[in-house]
């Protein structure tokens, strides 16, 4: 017999989601608990920024488009520069193109430290730990004595946000519950080190305004840099020091997610951070497609709209892209389109960054980085395709960010303006491929008479958290959490658990 | 910050109602009341509309006090879609409990969809279906953001979904505004501009406020244009031509003289940059026409082409 549960709201991620699950129990008096055998993820939020662009100029864009959401602003941002500086015929200079660059790295600093501890460790970390705390560290001892007091009082709702919380197995080692506590706390520090960092260069975040087609308007002085390396220190620090210890900590209590969660084996990555004119990226793009590694061809994305609440139509490149919303359409299920390469659903994001370049034919560093890892801990690669495996590239592509970063630093041209200049045309076309934090991120842009005529985005969370197809597919995370065990459906924290590790954005996702 | 216990708060009630010649029924109540002083922590219940979760990293993003403080001291974060540990049926049970016992908070983010309730739900519940109740039953609400405040980008003249801001709303559906809606426009909205208000109300009840916009006057009094450092290329009339000069940035299409906050004093995340000092052209997100008319671009090099230029009395914009 089975049964249906309905997670919403889907909670720790960005925005609006509704995952339901069709179970099957795992024994015949269903006391073991019960298996995922189908789940549908529901998108419940939609604003139309395809729509509010039409007709406005082409230059709104990279604001605009920033809003789409205030964790990832600067993949927006950058998104719409590449397609505008496309669409007028210009190239960033060598200032332009790294302050970009060191402004969109703290923006994926700030999204994975704040991902792992804030958005996702509350799933495995046991905050009720922190009564037997018996430490001196004060920050420690303050929120011991916050949860003591509200337990006292009888408060309605106890250290809220921590508590309520779904019943489950959390990390059982008393140390290990409160130094993860600990660090999620100076997570919130940190994640808001790396705002102030690309503020340095951005003039603010979320949503930089500094950010323009060609560059950057902040002019790179001295101070300016010095003041983005002393943060960036810190942050790289964190990393090295915290952060990537804490995912081996998780990982030691809860082994069999590195077996949990799988997904469906394709992968899609644009590549991203331009490394010189000629636009060679330092993690390049790539496809692969059940197990086999190919080019990336652009030409191959389309989205689809059969269970999405839009106006029926087949399936459509995003330059020929529309947006009808058609929110009571019979058998929709979603405010998210159904992204497609050459008909199969593709998982995106830190994992397919680095399955797309480890499976890369040409040597590459992220494959060397990659095993230089694993080696010492004896984990095969295959285990990263896992709810564990995404947390840990995460992590990585992390320190690799805040490493480069020094580099890009050291090569900018003190003094120099980072902006070039253009003149809008009439009319023209262009399209930006990058890397959101979560993954594979698209803006394509059409403008005539001076005006934005068609502006389609296909976002990282289109692809991860799409409905079904018009073949009936359904979307990489509905394919993740199939076969799933649940101890107890009416509080499935190992749905929560499985979709969190793709790192989410519904507000994204949707636009 | 002291550790009593509800013992504690009704043995200094009760001392206290015996030294004000109260009555021993007087003694709970004054142990409530203290107990509220003490931990001031007032209930907080955070929603999001058509959001993009801007303003609530904009509000983690707050130093002195920073997150940890604000939830352990100032106030109590009951339910939060970004950080809650809590999730789906659970969750929805804690905003329910919230609703029905009141005393609470109500900080909400991002447009409400109006003119399409299917644009945001909530477990397929329409949010224009629950949101009026549960704004009724709140002590105060905080609109946080532009989206929240006047409908921001989502409310842009073209958007299919009737997007707009607590401001219209509650009014539209007949609410009382006055003395109860705060709003805390900017996108995303400054940390100290929501944290700032949310302290305030917590300790002396509603604040001074512009009489239409409902936006605090401690935030929100002054233009940018008036406390701009760069007021004095203005005066001589030295305007930056390019992105990246020096002068002031009028040419470029700042929007300064529309935007009502305190930026120039404040800068942003720390103090570290702000729009103006980093060269960028003020877009003047904390206005209640923030990105809402397409004939009104955000930068001036698209001027000639478009049928509508705006004139100059456009920019002067003194919503005073």
């Amino acid at each position: 017999m089975s049964n249906t549960v309905t997670i919403s709201p889907l909670t720790r991620i960005e925005g609006h989601l509704a995952v339901e699950v069709e179970t099957e129990p795992l024994s015949a008096d269903e006391s073991s608990g019960c298996r995922v055998k189908s789940a549908h993820c529901a998108g419940e939020m939609f604003r139309g920024f395809e729509q509010i662009l039409r007709g406005r100029d082409p230059l709104d864009a990279q604001q605009i488009t920033q809003r789409i959401c205030g964790v990832c602003p600067i993949s927006h941002g950058i998104a719409s520069v590449r397609a505008q500086e496309m669409a007028y015929g210009i190239k960033p200079n060598r200032n332009g193109r790294l302050l970009q660059n060191l402004i969109f790295v703290a923006n994926y600093l700030h999204s994975h430290i704040l991902h792992f501890y804030h958005l996702a460790a509350l799933d495995f970390v046991d905050v009720t730990a922190i009564l037997k705390y018996t430490g001196a560290d004060r920050a420690l001892k303050a929120v011991k004595a916050w949860v003591e007091s509200a337990m006292s009082r009888q408060d309605a709702f106890p250290a809220a946000p921590f508590l309520p919380r779904f019943e489950g197995e959390y990390v059982k080692s008393d140390d290990r519950n409160v130094m993860l506590l600990a660090h999620y706390l100076e997570g919130l520090e940190m994640r808001r080190i790396c705002d102030e960092m690309g503020a340095v260069f951005g003039a603010r975040l979320p949503h930089s305004t500094a950010l323009v087609p060609g560059g950057v308007t902040q002019v790179p002085t001295a101070e300016r840099v010095l003041t983005y390396a002393a943060r960036l220190k810190k942050i790289a620090s964190f990393i090295e020091s915290v952060y990537l210890p804490d995912l081996l900590e998780v990982a030691q209590e809860f082994p069999d997610y590195f077996d949990i969660g799988r997904g469906c084996g394709n992968f899609l990555c644009y590549g991203v951070f331009e490394m010189d004119e000629s636009g060679k990226k330092f993690i390049p793009p790539g496809v692969v497609i059940e197990g086999k590694w190919e080019a990336l061809d652009p030409r191959q994305i389309v989205e689809e709209v059969a269970h999405s609440r839009y106006a029926a139509g087949p399936a459509r490149h995003p330059a020929e892209g529309e947006t009808k919303p058609e929110p009571q359409r019979t058998g929709a299920y979603s405010w998210l389109k159904a992204p497609r390469y050459k008909g199969y659903p593709m998982e995106v994001g830190a994992l397919a960054r680095v399955a797309v370049n480890y499976l890369n034919p040409d040597d590459h560093w992220i494959k060397r980085e990659v095993d230089a890892f694993l080696g010492p801990l004896n984990l095969p690669v295959e285990k990263l395709f896992s709810v564990l495996g995404r947390h840990v590239v995460r992590g990585l592509e992390a320190q690799w960010l805040a490493q480069q970063a020094f580099k890009w630093l050291d090569e900018i041209e003190v003094d120099v303006p980072a902006t070039c200049e253009f003149t809008l045309p009439k009319s023209a076309s262009g399209y930006g491929l990058t890397e959101a934090p979560r993954g594979a991120l698209g803006h394509w842009l059409s403008i005539e008479d001076y005006q934005i005529s068609r502006y389609q985005c296909v976002v990282p969370t289109t692809w991860n958290c799409s409905p079904r197809d018009e073949r009936g597919r359904p979307g990489p995370v509905e394919i993740a959490l199939e076969g799933t065990t649940l101890k107890n459906a009416s509080q499935p924290i190992e749905v929560g658990r499985v979709v969190r590790s793709f790192d989410p954005c519904i507000a994204c996702a949707v636009h | 910050m002291a550790q009593y216990s509800r013992r504690d708060f009704l043995r200094f009630g009760a001392v206290l109602a015996a030294g004000l010649g109260l009555g021993r029924s007087a003694a709970p109540l004054l142990a409530q009341g203290l107990q509220r002083i003490f931990e001031r922590q007032r209930r907080i219940l955070w929603l999001q509309g058509l959001s993009c979760s801007g303003c609530s990293v904009s509000f983690l993003n707050s130093d002195s006090p920073g997150p940890l403080e604000i939830v352990t001291q100032l106030i109590s974060l009951v339910y939060h879609p970004n950080v809650s540990a809590t999730q789906g049926d659970q969750a929805l049970e804690t905003i329910e409990k919230l609703t029905r016992e009141g005393s609470y908070y109500l900080v909400f983010e991002g447009a409400v969809p109006q003119g399409m309730p299917a644009a945001c739900q909530l477990k397929g519940r329409p949010m224009t279906e629950l949101l009026p109740n549960i704004l009724r039953r709140a002590e105060f609400v905080f609109a946080a953001g532009s989206c929240a405040a006047f409908g921001g980008i989502p409310a842009g003249e073209g958007n299919v979904t009737g997007a707009m801001g607590l401001n219209d709303y509650m009014r539209a559906i007949g609410l009382p505004v006055e003395k109860r809606l705060i709003n805390c426009p900017g996108c995303p909205v400054h940390p100290d501009s929501l944290v700032g208000t949310l302290a305030y109300v917590a300790g002396r009840g509603y604040p001074p406020v512009h009489p239409e916009l409902l936006t605090p006057d401690m935030a929100y009094k002054h233009s940018v244009h008036d406390d701009c450092p760069r007021f004095h290329y203005w005066q001589k009339e030295t305007f930056a031509a390019r992105f990246g000069d020096e002068g002031c940035l009028f040419k470029l299409g700042c929007l300064g003289p529309l935007s009502h906050t305190d930026c120039p004093k404040r800068q942003w995340n720390g103090g570290v940059n702000w729009c103006i000092r980093a060269g960028a052209p003020c877009i003047a997100c904390t206005s209640s026409e923030f990105s809402r008319r397409r004939a009104f671009p955000f930068y001036r090099l698209g001027e000639q082409h478009h049928a509508v230029a705006y004139q100059e009395q456009d920019r002067k914009g003194d919503k005073s």
